[in-house]
């Protein structure tokens, strides 16, 4: 027997059961009173469901014999190997701690969460790292755009954060307690900017650009590397721009072709910067491609293959620097992973190690104090260079750039910063 | 044994009763009709016959089997075949295509072929408008097709829901003119009619439907004499 | 004049995808009138499952299943495309009976709430480490990389338009596929139900038209279609984002667009409208700005249903009374 809770309108009545009603009473579309009330209804369900999870949060202390650190990073997804590398590298850092008796006595211990490259799901995890493990301190992320939805947070809540490769500067400018080591775009930009410009093999008037418009590294790179190279008397032909995980470029490339550049800046992440090269080798470009840090992946090598030959990037190291920093995180490295670490696995580990020295000398494991020592960092000698924090909390620290050859990048040049 | 046979059957829309416990029976070959006002449950009676609603009591037999609990095509499919009030055109498809669907659960493709002649025959203005859309053709001209697409699927029973609505005088006395002959050929017929005057005059018996219930049956002949049926339903004449 | 053609080609390929998905989008709109969100992650499934199959079959003829040195034999492609559109058609009628149907009888909006969910469900469950996984994958080359390049101009100003076979292939596959379904609707005794169904239910049902069948049948053509369109796709672009990534709903917007644009409910609208959007995409990119390129679908979207409402093809008849 059907129910209804309107008592005076038939019409406005829903029936609960499955039989066969005239079509004429479940056309009908809902009212807005009728609308009003059922958003009110989620809106408390919601409130209620994240005041009981935020209750729940509270439930766990951290134990006072060891110290809690935070990672967050793309470990899945299309930058996954960012996240997979800088884990290691944070990983190797604790393991050389802890055997070493940990900081102050204190063995270190690591909750990594997954963000699969996602704006949102690195602020939860954040959020989650902050509020529900309570950590000491944050490191991550890789993407610039990742690093500045995580930062606010940790400010908030005064939990100091290393982004270990956010070249984008507007993640320090967040608030004193947001640090980086590797240096910024305006450096990287102009690197490769003089780069196209002066390298015999480039020697480029005319470059062309191609940006992820949807990440702030890749729309921040591109402007620094423009004002460079136009500075520097080139002229950029051709701007294009791409979201990230496009799968076709062709309008772009094909827009690019007719302006006949010398050189394509592409400043973006891996996986697109792969597709990219496939498909403008297929419609007959042939010039030079440069890009940023963001190309820095096994994988770039494995999805475009010799695509990408004559192809330059900068990056914060080369594994084949012979210094014997360089040439010792190496073999720890591959002795662990059985794999030669990429910068961004080199920047976790210099990000964890500033980190763990920083601890060490504080007077206090309190976010401030920690951050204040972070903010003294002078001459921190890391794998991927002698790292001194400036005072807007970036590192003043040189440049390679990177060859592709056949799959592998090869060391062509180091470039510091005032050359 | 009566071709359809309903007993004490109850139907709701929500929390209003429409039907109230109605009992009625159709002989074969008879044509029998539903009169009464407005509201009073003759298009309930029919769409639950027909399976677009559930009884909630109550049964309905037809040959002798019950069919309340199944499914509207499947009920068709046993050609008991309702023409809905509004005539039930799809107006999106050709004319001719919707007297195909009239055929749609039969596979005698030869008889399928005569039936569709015959129809046409009885209609000649259907046959003029086959690549027309169906609803693009007047209201009259609908109720034809509606008709001869009801006869492609040979039905043992045919029940039509307000044949002569919104019609001018002209075509509704030709539409009865068919429903006659369609009957002298054999087709059982339930006339549901709101024009109770027509109505009488075409059937062999009747039953007078108000708010839900029977509140008269019998010869359609004697009901149109009855002196409570000319006032309430025909006018005074 | 190379570029033109160049960017001409690329339009008439994606067009054909874009086509191929709105059309599910369409029927169902057509038969049941809500919009099934969950249609663009059929697209998804579609194209993790050729990537699944692919790199289990390959091995089966001596390839590497990750990077074969020839494309497998053509048997075997085309045993992965069927493969596909059957499992995507199964998928189809499962979300429709378990998700759908039991909402037949209610409000409009449950459905289309419903739709959501299952969208959102399919992207997650397709997330997971036992089914797709979170992370990209490359699709191995099922195909010969055949490209037939034409040479326009000399010397200096040579230009080259690159005609692929991939494109090619989606182009007369996805022909195929909208001639079968158009030949479907429109010339067989199912295709005229199906019509009818979709004016109106109740009336089908008492010409004897199973509805419900009719109403499943329609959900796993769509599917079927939707799942050959994830299928070329990865064919065409063989590096393949994971399964929630909002490029997928992007993709499924702009066929959703395109049916909109063609008028929904309207299968040749939908084809219509898949290249419409293409093509607006693909020129505006190249002679415009590709800063912009989801800028002119969305905005043609808006100026198509300010200008004619019911989208292109879109004039509902209306039923005498």
């Amino acid at each position: 027997m059907p129910t209804c809770f309107a008592t005076s309108d038939s019409e406005s009545c829903i029936p609960l059961t499955r039989d066969k009603t005239p079509t004429r009473l479940t056309k009908r579309t809902i009212s807005l009173r009728q609308f009003l009330r059922l958003s009110k209804v989620v809106g408390i369900f919601l409130v209620a469901a994240t005041s009981l999870m935020s209750l729940g949060c509270q439930s766990r202390v951290a134990s006072t014999d060891e110290i809690v650190i935070g990672h967050f990073g793309s470990i899945t997804g299309s930058e996954a190997t960012f996240g997979i590398s800088t884990d290691r590298g944070i990983q190797l850092a604790i393991e050389e701690v802890n055997a070493a008796g940990g900081v102050n006595g204190k063995k270190v211990r690591l909750i990594t969460y997954d963000d699969k490259g996602d704006p949102r799901e690195a602020g939860s995890a954040v959020t989650r790292l902050v509020t529900r493990d309570q950590v000491t301190a944050v490191l991550g992320e890789v993407a610039s755009g990742l690093s500045l939805a995580a930062a606010p947070i940790c400010q908030e809540n005064g939990v100091p954060m290393i982004s270990p490769s956010s070249t984008n500067p507007k993640v320090t400018q967040v608030g004193d307690m947001i640090y980086r080591v590797c240096f910024i775009d305006p450096f990287q930009g102009s690197v490769c900017a003089k780069f196209a410009r002066e390298n015999d093999k480039i020697k480029a008037t005319k470059a062309a650009i191609l940006c992820d418009q949807t990440a702030p590294y890749s729309v921040g790179l591109q402007e620094e590397f423009e004002k460079a190279f136009t500075a520097g008397g080139g002229t950029i032909v051709s701007k294009q721009a791409y979201q990230a995980g496009d799968q076709d470029f062709s309008a772009q490339l094909t827009s690019i072709r007719a302006s006949e550049p010398e050189v394509i800046f592409i400043p973006g992440y891996y996986t697109d910067v792969g597709n990219i090269a496939l498909q403008a080798r297929k419609l007959g470009l042939k010039v030079p491609m440069l890009g940023g840090d963001g190309w820095d992946s096994a994988k770039l090598g494995q999805i475009a293959g010799d695509a990408l030959n004559g192809c330059y990037y900068s990056n914060h190291y080369s594994h084949e620097d012979p210094s014997p920093r360089v040439q010792n995180f190496i073999k720890l490295y591959q002795g662990k992973y059985q794999e030669t670490p990429d910068g961004l696995a080199a920047l976790g580990y210099d990000a964890a190690r500033i980190l763990f020295t920083a601890m060490k000398t504080a007077p206090s494991l309190s976010g401030k104090d920690i951050a204040a020592e972070l903010a003294k960092t002078t001459g921190f000698e890391g794998v991927t260079g002698v790292i001194s924090m400036d005072a807007n909390r970036n590192p003043v620290k040189p440049a390679v750039i990177l060859e592709m050859k056949d799959g592998t990048p090869r060391y062509v040049a180091t470039i510091a910063p005032g050359e | 044994m009566a071709l359809l046979d309903i007993e004490n059957l109850s139907v709701s829309y929500g929390s209003i009763r429409a039907l109230r416990g109605i009992s009625l029976k159709v002989e074969p070959g008879e044509i029998v009709t539903l009169i009464g006002g407005n509201g009073a449950g003759k298009s309930t009676t029919l769409r639950t016959i027909s399976g677009l609603l559930s009884p909630q009591e109550g049964q309905i037999l037809f040959e002798g089997k019950p069919i309340a609990s199944k499914s509207p095509h499947a009920i068709a499919a046993n050609r008991l075949i309702h023409v809905p009030e509004g005539r039930g055109i799809f107006a999106n498809l050709t004319v001719e295509e919707n007297l195909r669907l009239g055929a749609y659960c039969r596979k005698d493709t030869h008889e399928i072929r005569q039936d569709y002649e015959h129809a046409l025959e009885l209609f000649p203005r259907v046959k003029e408008r086959l690549w027309q859309l169906a609803g693009t053709l007047s209201g009259g001209e609908q109720q034809m097709v509606a008709i001869a697409r009801a006869l492609l699927a040979r039905p043992k029973l045919l029940m039509l829901d307000e044949p002569s609505l919104g019609l001018a005088p002209q075509i509704v006395q030709l539409i009865f003119q068919v429903i006659r002959k369609i009957n002298a050929g054999g087709t059982t017929i339930l006339l549901v009619e709101q024009n109770a005057n027509l109505a009488l005059q075409v059937a062999h018996r009747a039953y007078v439907l108000e708010v839900g219930k029977i509140e008269m049956s019998g010869p359609a002949a004697e009901l149109a004499n009855s002196d409570d049926i000319r006032k309430a339903y025909l006018g005074g004449h | 004049m190379a570029d033109f053609l160049q960017t001409l080609m690329t339009a008439l390929a994606i067009g054909s995808l874009y086509a191929l998905i709105a059309l599910g989008y369409t029927m169902v709109y057509g038969v049941l009138k809500f919009i099934n969100f969950a249609h663009s992650d059929i697209v998804v499934l579609g194209a993790w499952l050729s990537y699944s199959f692919a790199i289990r079959a390959l091995p089966l003829v001596g390839l590497d299943a990750h990077n074969p040195a020839t494309p497998p034999p053509i048997w075997m492609t085309a045993g992965i495309f069927v493969a596909v559109l059957l499992l995507c058609s199964l998928a189809g009628f499962l979300i429709e009976r378990l998700a759908y149907r039991p909402l037949r009888r209610a409000p409009r909006l449950n459905v289309l709430i419903t739709a959501i969910g299952v969208s959102l469900l399919l992207q997650n469950v397709g997330q997971l480490d036992f089914v797709f996984g979170a992370s990209p994958q490359k699709m191995p080359a099922l195909l010969p990389n055949w490209e037939l390049p034409i040479q326009f101009g000399q010397g200096e100003s040579i230009r080259y338009v690159v005609l692929p076979l991939i494109d090619c292939i989606i182009f007369a596959v996805s022909g195929l596929l909208m001639l079968a379904l158009e030949l479907l609707i429109f010339r067989t005794k199912f295709g005229t139900a199906l019509r009818a169904v979709s004016f109106n239910t109740d009336f089908a049902a008492l010409m004897g038209i199973p509805v419900d069948r009719a109403i499943s049948l329609t959900f796993m053509l769509g599917s079927a279609l939707a799942g050959a369109a994830g299928f070329l796709y990865v064919l065409k672009f063989p590096s393949m984002n994971q399964p929630a990534h909002s490029v997928w709903v992007l993709l499924g917007l702009k066929a959703f667009v395109a049916a909109v644009v063609g008028g929904i409910g309207n299968i040749r609208g939908a084809v219509l409208g898949g290249f419409i959007i293409a093509f607006v995409e693909q020129f505006g990119a190249y002679y415009i700005s590709s800063n912009y390129r989801d800028v002119y679908v969305f905005s043609l979207l808006i100026l198509i249903l300010l200008i004619k409402p019911t989208g292109l093809l879109g004039s509902p008849v209306r039923e005498k009374v």
